[in-house]
Order: C-alpha cells, then structure tokens, then sequence
C-alpha cells in the first residue's frame, strides 16, 4: 500500500489523497487515450471510408442491421415476419426453375408414352368394342 | 380488323402518351440515385451514425411491440 495517512476504513487523507486522485485521474486519461488510438486502428484497417465509397447502400444497409440488432430487435416477431417472408421469396426463387424443368420434363415423358401408347390401346378397345357389338 | 386497328392505334396513341412521363421519371430516379450516393460518399460517417441511429430505433420498437 502506499504511504501516507489513513482513516480508519482506509480512505486516503489531506495531500496524499488527492495526489492519488491525481493519479488515478492519469491512469484513466492514458486508457482513455489508449482506447481511442485502438479504436482509430481498428477503424483504419476496416477502411470504413473505402468500403463506403465502393458500395454505399450495402454499408448503409449494414449499419441499419447492426443497429437493429443492437436495438434488441433480433428475437421478434417483426424479425421472425422478414426471415419468414426472405425465405419463402428465396425458396420460391431456387425452386421454381428445379420444379418446372421437373414438370416439364414429366409432362414431355408422359405425353411421349401417351402417344406412342395411345394409338395400340384405342384400336384394341375399338375392336373389343366392336366384339362386343357383335356378341349382343 | 378495322377493330383490332382501332385498338392498335389507341394502343399506340397510349405508349406515345406515357412514354415521356416513364422516361422523366427514370431521369429522375437516376439523378436522385446519383445525389444520393454522392451524399453518401462525401459524408460517410454521418450517414453509417445515422443508419445505425435509424436501424437502432427499429429494433427499440421491434421489441417493445413484441
């Protein structure tokens, strides 16, 4: 502990208190300092500025994001409606394509099986018919 | 025929009507585009604090509403 005069609950008094204040005042102006020259780094190595000038509606886009979830608006319902509606638009987006080539593709084999097939089948049940015509 | 003319002629009369107000609006579009991201681009750290100000007060009332 440092020297000088002390209470009986070990508060400092007189001079040497307010040297350690003083002190204390230092310290907190230096980390402060410090602080602020690492938050500059930071900033600079991000290129905030560049990034900006290169795609501004993206960074502002991302700003609002960042904002809102600090904001506390992650794990609502108004959340829950955007993902809801990003994701079916997304869905219907990726799958549309799969789906009509896929239904293209089963309509043309069966429209192929049915007009190779068509022609046998509609001859036997005419004459199956016509059999049968001719028995009653 | 002389229907489908008439509908054809309208039809062009129509496009010839709107298609400067389209082109206008475009023009426009394109100039607010335009000032706007110059805007951005001249005061980028007010408008990256603004949009998280702005994205902040949405999820404030995002969550008191949920």
């Amino acid at each position: 502990m440092e020297s000088g005069e002390t209470t009986r609950n070990g508060r400092s008094t007189g001079e040497n208190g307010s040297a350690t204040l003083g002190k204390r005042v230092d310290q907190v102006s230096h980390t402060a300092e410090q602080a602020w020259s690492k938050t500059r780094d930071a900033i600079s190595s991000v290129d905030v500025k560049g990034r900006v000038r290169r795609n501004p509606y993206g960074s502002m886009a991302a700003a609002v994001g960042i904002g809102y979830v600090l904001g506390g608006g992650i794990f609502t319902p108004l959340t829950a409606r955007i993902v809801g509606l990003g994701l079916r638009f997304g869905m219907r987006l990726a799958l549309l394509p799969l789906l009509k080539q896929e239904l293209f593709e089963l309509a043309e084999g069966f429209g192929g099986e049915e007009v190779s097939e068509s022609s046998k089948p509609r001859r036997v049940s005419k004459t199956t018919t016509t059999d049968e015509n001719k028995g009653r | 025929m002389e229907m489908t003319e008439r509908l054809e002629d309208t039809a062009r009369e129509l496009g010839e009507r709107v298609r400067p107000q389209i082109e206008n609006a475009k023009r426009r579009l394109s100039s607010m585009n335009e000032s706007m991201t110059d805007y951005i681009k001249e005061n980028p750290g007010k408008c990256l604090v603004g949009a998280l100000a702005v994205g902040y007060l949405i999820g404030k009332l995002a969550s008191r509403r949920g």
